[in-house]
């Protein structure tokens, strides 16, 4: 039975569809992501499981309990929020006490609790002292503390790092990974970053429009995205998109065009996958890393734009004017290409993007996945 | 700084240094008045005393200044406590409330600010003449509180528009009911709302003078105002004890004004939202 268990859930403001119909469920101990773009129904959902929005249909379980229409406190769920949410007049002792004395229960018990927990997060040094005095990081550290010390079912998490300054982000990240392989705890993580949601993630939900886009694991959904959304958002940088159209069918290859004048692109389709209709307007992607100067495919001619060398890696943004993109996020032509060493590349330079066939996927007009690519294994 | 600022700021700064010279001269000549006698008082009305006596300090405590005092004390302090108590609460509920009815409770509430004291003096002292609270302390505390409770509900209400609901969310989370979470969270974290509804509210009833003496007869229930006024009759207006009666009366406020002034102006920097 899953510890986790979310079932058709709606939520509408008036007219406004937030959440139309979403299910998922996560086992006991899964640290489960959840990441889109913002408006995209992540925090609401989060916010409806924790009880602090009221669900216009569908419901929540935890631990096999209904608590569709619990009270936020009998849920068996703690949140840590955004905006850390401590309390001002309290130290941070009594911050992480609080839920245990509003419940009644003996100091002996709460202090040990609060010590516990500051233990696990090396904040002991700070429980005399008020939130004012910590910085970004420690108060992060108690408001996780004032989750821990309830010991729920299931913990919450509402961007809780998109505070932090990048430094400090990735190392909580390495510590909130840490503290769930300690506490073996359920974990709901909502996010708008995608390094994020791979890094920490056992199983990443890409939600988009009030939908949930694939339920997966972070290469899982990498690897195999099940709509251009997903293989948009999961990857950094994005991937390329290219506008292209079916040219010609014979048997399981098919042939896309890659602009006037250049031979069309034959790609081999699996045996189970959809073969698109002749004519089909379809977008090809291909991601960064996977462009480079040799290939077995001739994508454009492209100036180089923009160089930024970050030293281990360069990213090389270039300009096709042939090809046009169907990414509303991108510029038509705009080619990113991401070098794993450092690269001589200038402004300016004329350069040929290549790739091999293996690295195309192809998605159909309505954003479905038709052809997956092979990963790229370096050696 | 440009010419142009510079010119508007000069100006600025004039009219607040003349309204400040207009407030606080009427105090000065209290104050010096309360150290002259009666007669100097009247030969050199605006002149510093030529020898500082508290002769007139002591004729007002005198004549029961003391008892006036702690009735003043006790009705501000009561009818403040109602006003804040209240106003809070019903804010509060008005600020987190969807439904549009409270939005016209809200409007009902401010319209009662509108109300001129004089439009409902008669049926108010027939109100509590009917509750036999004629010449008791509550026959002007419950009206003071009655009367501060919507401008303090407005100000509560645009402070808690602002409160920072995570805070709440948090404590329901943590198992707060609706009132614990106002009590525990929100009202611990209300101190600059509290500080400047209560100073307003309490400058108001401590000064108030026309409900005071039409509901307070009896000397022994009299506030500072109106006892203070009793003493123009009855000593054939001894000026300097007039002078060092009010001069007592308005040094309470001043020394509360002065120790929450910071808050006092936070909070009504941040009214008309």
């Amino acid at each position: 039975m899953p510890h986790l268990e979310v079932r058709d859930v709606v939520k509408r403001y008036g007219t406004l569809t937030v959440l139309s119909g979403v299910s998922f469920a996560a086992e006991k101990g899964e640290f489960v992501v959840m990441v889109g773009p913002s408006g995209c129904g992540k925090s609401t959902l989060l916010r409806s499981i924790a009880g602090l929005e009221e669900i216009s249909s569908g419901s929540v379980s935890i631990a096999g309990h209904d608590i569709t229409a619990a009270e936020p406190s009998d849920r068996g769920v703690a949140m840590v929020f955004q905006n850390y949410a401590l309390y001002p007049h309290m130290t941070v002792a009594q911050n992480m006490g609080f839920a245990l004395k509003v419940a009644r229960r003996p100091k002996a018990e709460i202090e040990a609790a609060v010590t516990r927990a500051a233990e696990i997060l090396r904040i002991t040094d700070h429980l005399g002292k008020y939130p004012k005095a910590l910085s970004g990081g420690q108060k992060q550290r108690v408001a996780i503390g004032r989750a821990i010390t309830r010991a729920p079912e299931v913990f919450l998490f509402d961007e809780p790092l998109s505070n932090l300054d990048a430094a400090l982000r990735s190392q909580m990240r390495i510590e909130l990974s840490r503290l769930h392989r300690e506490l073996g705890a359920t974990m709901l993580y909502v996010t708008h970053d995608q390094t994020e949601a791979m890094t920490m993630a056992d199983r990443i939900i890409v939600m988009n429009g009030g939908n949930i886009e694939q339920i997966g694991s972070p290469l899982d959904l990498y690897n195999k995205p099940a709509t251009r959304f997903v293989a948009g958002f999961i990857g950094s940088p994005r991937m390329n998109f290219i506008a292209s159209r079916v040219m010609r069918l014979s048997g399981r290859s098919v042939g896309f065009s890659l602009g006037e004048g250049r031979p069309p692109l034959d790609l081999e389709f699996a045996p189970g996958e959809t073969l698109p209709i002749l004519g089909d307007a379809v977008t090809l992607g291909i991601r960064p890393e996977a462009l480079g100067d040799d290939g077995e495919v001739h994508i454009a001619d492209a100036e180089v734009t923009v160089v930024e060398a970050l030293g281990r890696e360069t990213l090389v943004y270039s300009d096709a004017r042939t090809l046009r993109t169907t990414d509303s996020e991108s510029l038509d032509g705009y080619f990113a290409q991401l070098v794993p060493s450092q690269s001589d590349k200038r402004l300016g330079q004329q350069i040929e993007l290549k790739a091999n066939r293996s690295a195309f996927v192809v998605f159909a007009a309505d954003g479905a996945t038709l052809h997956d690519a092979s990963p790229i294994h370096h050696k | 700084m440009t010419l142009r600022s510079r010119t508007v700021a000069i100006g600025l700064h004039a009219v607040v240094s003349l309204w400040t010279l207009f407030v606080l001269l009427p105090v000065f000549v209290m104050v010096i008045s309360a150290f002259k006698s009666q007669a100097e008082l009247f030969t050199r009305p605006l002149a510093l005393p030529k020898q500082f006596s508290f002769a007139a300090f002591e004729r007002a405590w005198g004549i029961g200044i003391s008892g006036f005092l702690v009735n003043s004390i006790l009705v501000t302090a009561l009818s403040v406590f109602i006003i804040i108590f209240a106003s809070s609460l019903a804010a509060y509920i008005l600020a987190r409330s969807e439904r549009p009815v409270m939005r016209w409770v809200y409007v009902a509430i401010v319209a009662g600010f509108a109300v001129p004291l004089q439009s409902v003096m008669v049926p108010l002292y027939q109100l509590v003449s009917g509750a036999g609270l004629l010449n008791s302390r509550l026959a002007i505390a419950l009206p003071y509180a009655a009367y501060g409770i919507p401008f303090t509900t407005m100000l509560f209400y645009t402070f808690f528009l602002e409160f920072p609901r995570e805070l709440e969310e948090a404590a329901r989370l943590d198992g707060c009911g609706r009132l614990e979470v106002f009590f525990r969270i929100v009202l611990p974290l209300s101190g600059p709302a509290i500080a400047s509804g209560a100073i307003f509210q309490a400058v108001f009833n401590w000064n108030e003078f026309i409900l005071a003496l039409l509901m307070l007869t009896k000397s022994d229930v009299r506030t500072l105002p109106v006892g203070i006024y009793g003493l123009t009759g009855q000593y054939s207006a001894d000026w300097p004890a007039l002078m060092a009666g009010l001069a007592i009366a308005t040094l309470p406020l001043i020394v509360i004004f002065l120790l929450a002034q910071r808050h006092f102006v936070r909070s009504l920097a941040g009214l008309g939202k």
